[in-house]
């Protein structure tokens, strides 16, 4: 199943119990899955304001303001990017109770190029007070971020992969925000990841274990707020830390852990991701290739941070 | 509601602008001229139109008040405080330090604030989500939102006047403080707006023109707004910045006034109309 299609899915499970949830879009709702899934089957609730995202993120303050739970959708571009402003002021000064998805984070707005790619929406909604900032790596930790989301009256901006993603979780899997997930335990090295690079940590870490490297796979859904706790844990074991994400290394995943470490545990640190370059029409292997934060470049990082820790 | 009588209210607006000018001038400096022209307009939706619980600033049923222009919060803080919201001697803080009373509207500090406004362009769309929420729980109160003349050169109004146009917000009445003024000079050689009427009214608005300082014009004015079915209403108010104070009356200065010094406090107090005034504070 696609995630556009698990977020849809949610959302009308949310709307068939909770007539406040509602789902907002600017045009891209075919995009992001909700039309016609939600648009039909539950039209009150749904908004489409057509291509106007500043007006839709200050409409669902409003609407949040009376009670509402407004679900604003479109590509990270726009949802942190062009309404930056609109969110800081209406949404999280006035701390009203909107969520924000950014769609096709990172590389993966692919066809859509360097006009669409947004490698600083972590970094940005992770600079804003009262902000909560996930990242979701799978199908099952969507669907239960989206659910905590709804529960939640906190301003909230989350990345959706839109395509299908393996599964890392399973049924019985429950999101906490500001907790950290070891998806796979090790001592030799910690790979940091969040949201879409997930998949590839883990895929970095089986091929470093098939060659005797154990490798600690810390999963952090929720790069705001940041589980201190967990990373320090394991940085205090592996002394090696890579982190890895689909963002700009300035500001994102890499930048919290980094400042996260420097303050509880000094530990030498790679950041993997976009080497502070902008996008570019490409597929996913291209760009892997031409920044260094595929599969191959984790498991070089890793062996190369094991080297230079002794 | 209060009872209308035109020498009280004649009487109060001055006291009222005396207050502001006092509140400001402590401050050391703040948006005199935008409060200023407000002051009538604020005064008629407080005392003559709008629903409201002082004693429960969150009533369900009240009518509620966007000031998009959130650079007034002066002029809206004088009517929240005489009206009960809070205590009057709150509005010897204004920008004070820890103060819940700041230079712009802000929900989380203020009793009364209905929505957090100071970065123009925004209240209005805030306004939509607000009246769009009001029908989609099927209640009768009313929206009200002011928006600044300069504010309408923010693409973003635009995008709010054609959401509300679309969706027949009819239960949504703005208002334009229409003084012809922003920061940097008047608005009809920086950006102008005509033809303002007939801009709203293309986007789907129904439009009425007022004296901003007349009292029956803006009452009816804002009652027509309300009596109008299968849209939304915008007043646009004619209104003089700096109202009441002639050391900044239609002048451009007005907009953001310091004060650095006893002599430049005078200076401002002396310009007001009625100076006899006790402060509550």
């Amino acid at each position: 199943m696609e995630m556009r299609a698990v977020y849809a899915q949610t959302l009308n499970e949310l709307m068939d119990v909770n007539p406040n949830v509602l789902c907002l879009e600017a045009d891209l709702s075919k995009a992001s899955g909700t039309n016609p899934a939600v648009a039909r089957m539950h039209a009150e609730n749904f908004i489409n304001v057509g291509v106007a995202e500043a007006n839709m993120v200050c409409i669902a303050a409003g609407l949040a303001r009376e009670g509402k739970i407004p679900f604003c959708a479109t590509f990270t571009c726009f949802a942190a990017r062009r309404v930056y402003d609109q969110v800081t002021i209406s949404v999280a000064y006035a701390n009203n109770n909107v969520k924000i998805v950014g769609t096709a984070p990172g590389i993966t707005a692919g066809p859509n190029g360097g006009t669409h790619m947004c490698f600083q929406d972590l970094a940005i909604m992770r600079a804003m007070p009262n902000m909560h900032v996930y990242s979701p790596c799978d199908a099952y930790e969507l669907r239960s971020v989206i659910r905590h989301m709804a529960e939640s009256k906190q301003p909230t901006y989350m990345q959706l992969v839109r395509e299908k993603v393996g599964p890392v979780f399973g049924e019985d899997y429950r999101f906490a925000p500001g907790k950290a997930v070891v998806v796979r335990e090790g001592r030799d090295v910690t790979v940091v990841s969040t949201g879409y690079m997930t998949s590839f940590a883990i895929e970095a870490a089986e091929e470093l274990g098939a060659h005797g490297v154990r490798t600690e796979v810390l999963h952090c859904p929720s790069v705001k707020p940041f589980d201190v706790e967990t990373l320090v844990e394991s940085a205090r074991k592996t002394h090696a830390v890579v982190t890895i994400e689909t963002q700009n290394v300035i500001g994102g995943l890499g930048s919290a852990v980094c400042e996260t470490l420097s303050e509880h545990c000094p530990t030498l640190t790679r950041r993997l991701g976009i080497p502070d370059r902008f996008g570019e029409v490409a597929t996913a292997d291209y760009l892997f290739n031409k920044h260094g934060f595929g599969v191959s470049h984790i498991v070089k990082a890793c062996r190369q941070m094991m080297e230079r820790k002794f | 509601m209060c009872e209308f009588k035109k020498e009280e209210f004649d009487r109060l607006a001055a006291e009222w602008r005396y207050i502001i000018t006092d509140m400001i001038c402590r401050a050391g400096s703040g948006h005199l001229g935008g409060a200023l022209s407000l002051v009538e307009i604020v005064m008629t939706l407080y005392r003559r139109v709008m629903r409201i619980a002082p004693e429960n600033p969150e009533w369900p049923q009240r009518d509620r008040l966007i000031v998009s222009k959130g650079h007034a919060g002066p002029v809206v803080y004088i009517a929240l405080a005489h009206a009960g919201f809070f205590p009057a001697n709150w509005l010897k803080t204004l920008n004070a330090d820890g103060t819940r009373l700041p230079s712009h509207c802000d929900q989380s500090r203020t009793p009364g604030i209905d929505m957090t406004t100071g970065s123009l362009g925004q209240g209005l769309s805030c306004a939509c989500g607000l009246a769009l929420a009001g029908r989609m729980d099927g209640k009768k109160h009313r929206l009200f939102c002011i928006v600044g003349d300069g504010e309408c050169q923010e693409g973003q109004i635009w995008e709010a006047a054609m959401f509300a146009g679309h969706h027949k917000l009819d239960n949504l009445v703005a208002i334009t403080d229409y003084n012809q003024l922003q920061i940097d000079g008047f608005v009809k050689d920086i950006n102008t707006l005509e033809p303002l009427v007939a801009r709203w009214r293309a986007f789907g608005w129904e439009v009425f023109e007022i004296n901003g300082h007349d009292w029956d014009d803006i009452y009816n004015g804002l009652n027509k707004g309300i009596a109008v079915t299968g849209k939304p209403a915008m007043i646009i108010a004619h209104t003089i910045k700096g109202k009441g104070c002639r050391e900044i009356e239609n002048k451009p200065e007005s907009h953001n006034i310091k004060i650095a010094d006893a002599a430049a406090y005078q200076k401002y107090m002396n310009a007001l109309e009625v100076t006899d005034v006790t402060l509550p504070y």
